[in-house]
């Protein structure tokens, strides 16, 4: 497991707490616009994912790592097709508890 | 406990009072008699002391250590008696007031110089009395009664026969004497040193009490006792209570043959409950007189031992009415009387009591599901509606109306949450059931109240409008897990062999989340028998018949094709241990993905080692969701934990994690 550039939890309320900072979510693609993904966040906001998509096809469900560069999008370098059924309830929890009481335990 | 026993009871009683019921204490109890055993009391008022003796009807009152040396009874039926020159109280009925107690004042022992002093006009009538003096002792009637009644007591114990010819004999002399040891012996034990035959009373037939107008029959109205003083030994009682429930009109039919029987639950002013049961033609003498609500006095029955499985009010008798009964409307309205008397408990009690115990809780109606048919044991259809309940304690249990309830009340309290409402249901006498959890049934003497007006109702409907809706509450009835399935506890494998799961009667469930890490496959399946008994496949085993038949020794048939089902013994394994566990058809199915038939022909007809090994190799370490059946058995002398894969399926991560989610978040509340 690469520990050297950790990339923390977020959903789309988490993600202005860590600007600059690398950051890693899953995404529910909605569309491109301007030659980037706009999807939607676990907790159902929507996200702009800048960079460049793997030459597959995306899924409706993606995880994305990268830098947070605003408080709604994200330099995206590693992209991962999740499929295209995938529990973002569950994610959102875990993104509250990797930023909570639970942080620690957490990269 | 203070009691003051009856002042100068014991000098009234001697003058002749038979209606002072006093209450005396017994100093002393000798047995006596042969032939037959009787009991005689010392008994006090505290100053004064006297000999009574107790009828034989009464002789296991002593017997059962109801009356014993101490006890302060009350006496009900009683008479002075005259029994050689000595007076004796006879006593027909008593009541033991308190089992123990210490001597209470300075009783004198009875003493005959005392008894003469007391009573001069007797002694010198009976000295003066030769031969028929009989004419001047009827003029004294209370003597005469004290004699006859002396003479009725010897008759019980069944001593008549050798005193009357003593009294038919005009001499008085020496022969006399010679009947005094006999008699003695039968008679009253050491009174017979004072035996002085100084009387004779003339020959009369042997009295009886019927017509003996001192131990008439009082005929005054019973006196009102609470509930709470009820007991078989009472000859007349009177009880003032309100009908809170009455029973269905029950037919049975058994080895006496066909009966009917009804029963109706009595609460008093003092809160003593007691329940009613009538058979037969009480049964139509009474059923339709009693309303639920109202007030009677009822009188005249007799009481036994509560049913405890059919009565769980908190009284060890019932009464049981019978002919003579009576159960009279009292038409005034007594507003000291509660119309019910309820001990809720909080549901989160519930919990920690036991299987079948009886509990009266009050709650909000939070949801109610529809009433579904069901078959019970004996056949019959019955209907079943589960509802849930949540109460202050903040949690919520299942409450699961059977029968008449669902469509009564049940139907009402459905449309009640239907349109939005949530109405406040108080529970009398549910009973806790431990499946699923711990739930709530209706059994018959159940009762049900929706939007009661009792305060505990309105403390309900307050706490849940302010805010008690929205608590989030468990429920004590189902291991409720959010996206997993229900009625689940969750085990480790350790967990199972370390709570020592199985050993109790009934076989304990666990759902456990493991992989597969071994199938063994020398034996992974049997040839079962396909025939159906009933509606059932029969499945034993069978075994080959000739060269390509198969038999069945349970249907003793023969067939061409059998069935191949699985049995399977698979090792279990989590973070936390390995065990084993059998897998039978279903379960096996859900494990290996092929029909027991299939890997039978691929391994024993085809002998295709390699890809039968494949596939059992491909099922391994793989989660699963196992419902697990844990129960001890005897295999010979040995004990041994059984484990049964009842159910296996894959794990949804998806729901699993959801699972471990919520597990974390009750993690973190503690």
């Amino acid at each position: 497991m690469d520990t050297s550039k950790p990339a923390i939890f977020v959903n789309g309320a988490l993600l202005p707490m860590h600007v600059r900072k690398r950051v890693r979510t899953v995404i529910q693609v909605v569309g491109a616009d301007r030659g980037a993904v706009v999807g939607k966040s676990p907790d159902d906001l929507q996200l702009v994912v800048k960079g460049s998509p793997p030459s597959a096809p995306l899924t409706n469900f993606v995880e994305v790592i990268g830098i947070a560069d605003s408080e709604k999008s994200i330099q995206a370098e590693i992209w991962t097709n999740f499929g295209d059924a995938f529990d973002t309830y569950n994610y959102n929890q875990l993104c509250q508890l990797a930023n909570g009481e639970y942080q620690h335990l957490f990269l | 406990m203070p009691v003051n026993l009856t002042p100068n009871a014991i000098a009234t009683i001697n003058g002749g009072d038979v209606n002072l019921k006093p209450l005396v204490q017994v100093l002393d109890i000798k047995q006596m008699g042969s032939a037959q055993e009787r009991f005689r009391l010392l008994v006090s008022d505290s100053v004064l002391t006297q000999h009574a003796m107790l009828g034989t009807q009464l002789n296991d009152r002593v017997k059962t250590g109801l009356v014993k040396k101490g006890s302060v009874i009350q006496l009900i039926d009683y008479i002075c008696s005259q029994v050689q020159k000595r007076k004796i109280i006879v006593v027909l009925n008593l009541e033991t007031i308190i089992p123990d107690c210490e001597i209470i004042g300075n009783p004198k022992m009875v003493s005959d110089a005392l008894t003469q002093k007391a009573l001069p006009n007797t002694n010198s009538m009976q000295s003066s009395t030769v031969g028929y003096n009989n004419l001047s002792s009827q003029s004294h009637g209370s003597n005469m009664h004290g004699i006859s009644s002396a003479l009725s007591t010897q008759n019980h114990g069944g001593n008549m026969q050798s005193f009357r010819p003593t009294s038919s004999n005009q001499n008085q002399g020496s022969k006399m004497q010679s009947f005094q040891p006999a008699l003695g012996a039968q008679n009253y034990g050491d009174d017979v040193q004072s035996f002085r035959p100084t009387v004779q009373p003339p020959y009369q037939p042997p009295p009886s009490y019927r017509n003996h107008g001192a131990v008439m029959k009082n005929e005054a109205p019973a006196r009102i006792i609470p509930i709470s003083a009820l007991n078989p030994y009472q000859g007349r009682w009177a009880i003032k209570a309100r009908i809170t429930a009455k029973g269905d009109l029950r037919r049975y039919n058994n080895a006496r043959g066909d009966g009917k029987v009804f029963s109706f639950d009595l609460l008093d002013s003092d809160g003593g409950e007691i329940r009613v049961t009538c058979f037969n033609a009480v049964v139509d003498r009474f059923y339709d007189v009693v309303e639920v609500g109202k007030v009677y006095l009822i009188s005249k029955g007799s009481l036994k031992p509560a049913q405890k499985n059919f009565n769980h009010l908190k009284n060890d008798w019932e009464i049981f009415l019978e002919a003579t009964s009576t159960v009279d409307l009292c038409p005034e309205e007594d507003g000291s009387i509660p119309q019910q008397q309820f001990s809720f408990k909080p549901i989160s009690e519930i919990e920690i009591a036991e299987n079948n115990s009886i509990f009266d809780v009050i709650g909000v109606v939070i949801s109610v599901n529809p009433s579904v048919p069901i078959l019970r044991k004996n056949g019959m259809e019955t209907q079943r509606r589960i509802l849930n309940l949540k109460d202050r304690s903040g949690w919520t249990v299942e409450l699961t109306l059977w029968g008449d309830f669902c469509n009564k009340e049940g139907q009402k309290l459905q449309e009640m949450v239907d349109s939005g409402f949530f109405p406040i249901l108080a529970v009398k006498a549910g009973k806790v059931s431990d499946f699923n959890g711990k739930s709530l049934g209706t059994i018959s003497s159940t009762q049900l109240f929706i939007n009661p007006d009792i305060p505990e109702a309105h403390a309900a409907k307050d706490w849940f409008d302010r805010g008690g809706r929205d608590v989030a509450s468990m429920s004590i009835s189902k291991d409720i897990v959010q996206g997993g399935p229900k009625n689940e506890v969750r085990k480790t494998v350790s967990q199972v062999k370390l709570e020592g799961l199985g050993r109790s009667d009934k076989p304990d469930w666990a759902t456990v989340r493991a992989s597969i890490s071994f199938i063994k496959t020398d034996t992974f399946c049997y040839t079962a028998c396909p025939l159906m008994i009933g509606d059932r496949q029969c499945n034993k085993k069978v075994t080959r018949s000739g060269n390509s038949r198969w038999q069945c020794d349970r249907c003793n048939q023969e067939f061409d094709d059998c069935d191949y089902r699985y049995l399977l013994q698979v090792q279990i394994q989590d973070h936390t241990g390995l065990t084993w566990a059998t897998a039978f058809q279903e379960s096996g199915e859900e494990i290996l993905g092929y029909p027991a038939k299939e890997l039978y022909f691929l391994k024993y007809e085809s002998n295709d080692d390699t890809r039968f090994a494949d596939i059992i190799r491909s099922r391994l370490f793989y989660q699963y969701l196992f419902k697990l059946k844990i129960k001890e058995e005897m295999y010979g002398d040995e004990r041994r934990v059984k484990i049964t894969i009842f159910k296996a399926d894959k794990v949804s991560y998806s729901s699993e994690s959801r699972y471990m989610l919520d597990l974390i978040s009750k993690v973190r509340t503690y």
